[in-house]
C-alpha cells in the first residue's frame, strides 16, 4: 500500500481492533464512568433468529402462555399501578384507555433504562405502591436485559426482590418485546413469577411488532396492538383478571404519570 | 462460536432491513478490507476500475439485493444510446436517443417509487376498491435515476463526451459513496476526473477522514439521538404541549439537516479519501436570510440539478415575470414529488415554489430596506419559521397530524414548561445547543479546524475518531425521555 493511505488504513485498523476486543465485555469504566462497547463479539456470535436457544434456565414460558379455562372476572373498578421501563411509553397511553373505559384508575411509572436490578436495588416500587395503593398493578420489564450474560445468576435476587415488593397484591408481568433472542430474562421472570399465586407472565417474545427507528422499541400503533393482546389474554390467563373491555378510543391519559431517569438512584 | 460463520455470512449478504450505509459498522469492515486493494489498483486505472465497479455493485447488492441488476440494465442501456446518439446526424434521431434514454429512466422510477400513489388516487377518484401493489423501492433510485439523465442529456447538448467504455459509465453512475443518498453526481463534474484518475494526496485523505467524522458526529450522534424525542412528538400530536412540540418541531428542523448533511459529508469525505471530488451538498443552510438563499444553501446538488435540467428547459426567467413565476412553482413541486410519492410531499414543495414567487415578486421592495442587523435578523427569523413549518407537514404522517402539531403550539402553548423541560430533557437540549452554535460560527472556522486537524499528529487524529464513534456506541442505545403529560 501506498505512503498517502497507510496511516489513515492503519488508524482504521487500529480502532477496528480496539472496539472490536473491548466488545467481549458488557460494558468497561474509566475513572469512574462507565463506557458501553460495540456489541461487535455478541452480533458474531449471537444464536441466530429462528434458531432454539440451549438455554440453562428452566424452560417455562411454554407452560406460562397454555390455554386455561377462563376465571371469575373481577368486575369492581381497580386502582391500577404501571411500572417500568421506556416499553411504558407506548403501551401505558393504551392501558389508560382500557381504564377508562372499565372504570380504573391508572398510575404509570416509567423509569428509562431501567432494568430488573435497578427496580430491584431500589424500594421505589414499594413506595408508589403506598403512594397509590394500587389494587392490581402491571410491569413492564426486561427489554433492556435481554442479552446480558449469565443472567439467571446475576438478576434472580433482584426478580424476587419486585416480585416481594409488589407482595398479595394481583399483578401481570408483560415480558419485553424481544427483537433478538435473549439470553434468559423471560425464564427467568416467567420461573418466578409461576411461583406467585397472585400474578401471571404475559409471555411477549415470539410476537410479531413493527419498531420504531431505534429497531427495539414496537411503533405506538405496535404498541397498542400488543397491550390489545395482554387485555385478551388476561381473562383466561391471568390469576386474578379484571375487567378489560375493548375501549371505544386509541388511547388515553393516565391520572398521573411519574418519570425517572435512567441515572437516578 | 458455534454460529459465527453463519453470522459473518449473514453481515456479508443482503438483509432487507439492515441497508449498508456509512454509519453502519459493517461498512467501516469492508471499507478496511476494500481501502488496500483501492490503493494497490489506483494506479492500474482498468483494474481500478473494474474493482471499483463490482465493489459499488456489491454496495448496492448489500442494500437493495437484487436490485443491483437493474442499476447494470440501466447503465448498459443509457451507455449504449449515448454512443449511438453521438454518431447521429440528425436532429430528430439525437432527440429520440434522448427521449428513450430519459423516459426509461423515468418509467422505472415511476414504476418503483409513484406506482401505487397514482393507483391510489385513481381508485380515490373512480371509487375503486385500491390494493397497494407489493413493490419494494431500490435503495437510491431517485439519486442515481437523475444522474443517468443529466448525463444523457449532457451527452445531447455535447457538454460532455460519452465515456469509451461501459466500465467508465458505470463507475460514474454506481460510484458507491455517492449511490444510495447523493450527492447527486453530475457527469461533466464527475466523468473528467474518472478519465484523469488523479491519485489522492495525503491532505485529501485526511481532509476526508475530517469530514468522516463530521458526519458521523452530525448522522449518527446528534441527528440518531435527537430523533427520538422529535419521533415521539410527530407520533401522538395530542399527546404534548404547545411547548414541547414547539421543540419537536425545532428538534427535525435541526435533524433533517444533521442526518442529510452528514451523511453527505462522509460521503464527500469517502470519494476525496479516494481521490475524486464531489460537489457540496449543504453550505449551512439555516444561516439563510432568504427563501432564495436557502436554496443555494440546500441540497445543492439537488436543487442546481432542477434548475438545470427543469427550470431553465421550461424557460427559466426567459419568458416574462409571470412564466418565471410559473417555472420556478413547477419546479419546486417536481421538487417536492422527488422526496417521496404523498400529497405532503407535493404540498411541501409547492409551498416552497410560492415562497419563492413571493421573494423574488418583493424583491425589488426588500432590496431598498437598509442592510443591517435588525433587518437582517427579522429576515432570517421570517425563513426559519417558514422553513420549519413546512418541515411540519414534510413530516408528520398525515394532514391532519401535521395542523394538530400547529394548533397545538399555538393554542397550546405554556412558558412555565421550559425549566422543566430544560432539566428533565437536557441531553437533548446540550445536543440542540452544539449543533446550533456549530451552525452559527463563521464557515471558515471549520475550514481551518479541518486543516489543523489534518496537520495534527496520527495520534490525535485516532484518539479523536475513537472518541467519536464511542460517544456514538454509548449515545446508540441512550434514550430520550420522554414528557408526556408532565405534571409538576
Amino acid at each position: 500500500m501506498n505512503k498517502t493511505y497507510k496511516g489513515f488504513w492503519l488508524i482504521l485498523l487500529v480502532s477496528f481492533v480496539l472496539f472490536f476486543t473491548l466488545s467481549a465485555f458488557d460494558s468497561f469504566k474509566i475513572g469512574g464512568m462507565e463506557l458501553k462497547t460495540s456489541g461487535m463479539i455478541d452480533r458474531l456470535t449471537r444464536v441466530p433468529e429462528g434458531v432454539e436457544a440451549e438455554i440453562e434456565t428452566e424452560q417455562v414460558s411454554a407452560s406460562v402462555v397454555e390455554e386455561k379455562k377462563p376465571r371469575v372476572i373481577d368486575e369492581t373498578p381497580q386502582t391500577i399501578l404501571f411500572v417500568g421501563d421506556s416499553m411504558l411509553e407506548g403501551l401505558y397511553p393504551r392501558l389508560a384507555a382500557y381504564a377508562a373505559e372499565n372504570g380504573h384508575t391508572l398510575y404509570s411509572v416509567i423509569w428509562y433504562s431501567s432494568t430488573s436490578e435497578v427496580w430491584g436495588n431500589s424500594t421505589k416500587l414499594a413506595e408508589y405502591i403506598e403512594k397509590c395503593k394500587p389494587t392490581y398493578i402491571f410491569v413492564s420489564l426486561g427489554a433492556n436485559e435481554l442479552f446480558v450474560k449469565n443472567i439467571a445468576e446475576k438478576r434472580d435476587k433482584y426478580v424476587k426482590n419486585i416480585l416481594s415488593q409488589i407482595g398479595n397484591i394481583p399483578f401481570v408481568w408483560i415480558g419485553p418485546p424481544n427483537w433478538k433472542p435473549d439470553t434468559g430474562i423471560n425464564d427467568l421472570v416467567a420461573k418466578n413469577v409461576k411461583r406467585c399465586e397472585n400474578g401471571s407472565f404475559f409471555v411477549s417474545n415470539g410476537m410479531h411488532f413493527d419498531r420504531a427507528k431505534d429497531g427495539a422499541h414496537p411503533t405506538r400503533k405496535s404498541a397498542r396492538a400488543w397491550m390489545d393482546s395482554v387485555a385478551r389474554w388476561m381473562p383466561a390467563n391471568a390469576a386474578h383478571p379484571i375487567k378489560m373491555n375493548l375501549p371505544k378510543v386509541e388511547t388515553a391519559k393516565a391520572k398521573r404519570v411519574f418519570m425517572h431517569q435512567p441515572n437516578e438512584k | 462460536m458455534e454460529y459465527l460463520w453463519h453470522n459473518i455470512c449473514e453481515l456479508f449478504s443482503y438483509q432487507k432491513d439492515a441497508p449498508m450505509i456509512f454509519s453502519s459498522g459493517i461498512f467501516w469492515v469492508i471499507f478496511l478490507m476494500f481501502l488496500p486493494i483501492y490503493a494497490a489498483l489506483k494506479d492500474k486505472r482498468k483494474q481500478m476500475l473494474v474493482f471499483v465497479v463490482a465493489f459499488s455493485l456489491y454496495f448496492y447488492y448489500k442494500s437493495s439485493g437484487l436490485f443491483f441488476l437493474l442499476l447494470v440494465c440501466t447503465s448498459l442501456l443509457d451507455w449504449t444510446l449515448s454512443r449511438v446518439l453521438v454518431k447521429l446526424r440528425s436532429k430528430a434521431a439525437q432527440k429520440l436517443c434522448v427521449a428513450v434514454s430519459v423516459v426509461t429512466s423515468l418509467s422505472i422510477l415511476g414504476y418503483f417509487k409513484y406506482a401505487n400513489f397514482f393507483l391510489w388516487n385513481w381508485n380515490e377518484m373512480v371509487g375503486g376498491n385500491f390494493q397497494p401493489l407489493d413493490i419494494i423501492l431500490p435503495v437510491g433510485i431517485s439519486f442515481y435515476t437523475f444522474q443517468s439523465i443529466s448525463y444523457i442529456v449532457d451527452v445531447y447538448k455535447g457538454r460532455v463526451q460519452p465515456t469509451s467504455s461501459w466500465l467508465e459509465y458505470a463507475f460514474f453512475l454506481s460510484f458507491f459513496p455517492a449511490l444510495v443518498a447523493g450527492p447527486i453526481v453530475r457527469a461533466d463534474y464527475f466523468i473528467p476526473q474518472i478519465k484523469e484518475n488523479r491519485s489522492a494526496t495525503r491532505d485529501e485523505v485526511y481532509f476526508g477522514f475530517w469530514l468522516i467524522i463530521l458526519g458521523i458526529i452530525k448522522k449518527s450522534l446528534i441527528a440518531d439521538y435527537i430523533s427520538q424525542y422529535n419521533d415521539l412528538i410527530f407520533s401522538s400530536p395530542t399527546g404534548y404541549t404547545g411547548f414541547e412540540s414547539l421543540m419537536g418541531v425545532i428538534g427535525y428542523t435541526m435533524q433533517i439537516y444533521c442526518d442529510f448533511s452528514g451523511y453527505s459529508d462522509m460521503a464527500i469525505g469517502i470519494a476525496l479519501i479516494m481521490g475524486f471530488k464531489l460537489s457540496a451538498n449543504f453550505d449551512f443552510p439555516y444561516k439563510s436570510t432568504n427563501l432564495t438563499e436557502f436554496w443555494r444553501r440546500w441540497h445543492i446538488s439537488l436543487s442546481s440539478w432542477l434548475r438545470d435540467y427543469v427550470y431553465i428547459p421550461l424557460g427559466g426567467n426567459r419568458k416574462g415575470t409571470a412564466r418565471t413565476y410559473i417555472n420556478n412553482f413547477l419546479t419546486m413541486l417536481i421538487g417536492g414529488l422527488w422526496h417521496g410519492a404523498a400529497w405532503k410531499f407535493v404540498f411541501w414543495g409547492a409551498m416552497h415554489g410560492a415562497g419563492l414567487a413571493v421573494h423574488k415578486a418583493s424583491k425589488p421592495w426588500l432590496d431598498r430596506l437598509p442592510n443591517n442587523w435588525l433587518v437582517r435578523s427579522v429576515s432570517w427569523i421570517v425563513t426559519m419559521v417558514f422553513v420549519s413549518f413546512l418541515w411540519v407537514f414534510f413530516r408528520a404522517d398525515s394532514w391532519t397530524d401535521s395542523w394538530l402539531i400547529v394548533k397545538n403550539i399555538v393554542t397550546n402553548f405554556n412558558f412555565a414548561y421550559i425549566p422543566v423541560f430544560m432539566q428533565v430533557r437536557y441531553v437533548w437540549c446540550i445536543m440542540m445547543a452544539v449543533i446550533m452554535v456549530a451552525h452559527a460560527v463563521p464557515s471558515r472556522w471549520w475550514t481551518s479546524l479541518g486543516n489543523i486537524f489534518v496537520r495534527s499528529h496520527w495520534v490525535v487524529k485516532l484518539v479523536v475518531f475513537v472518541v467519536v464513534v464511542q460517544l456514538v456506541i454509548q449515545f446508540m442505545s441512550e434514550e430520550v425521555s420522554p414528557f408526556i403529560y408532565f405534571q409538576f
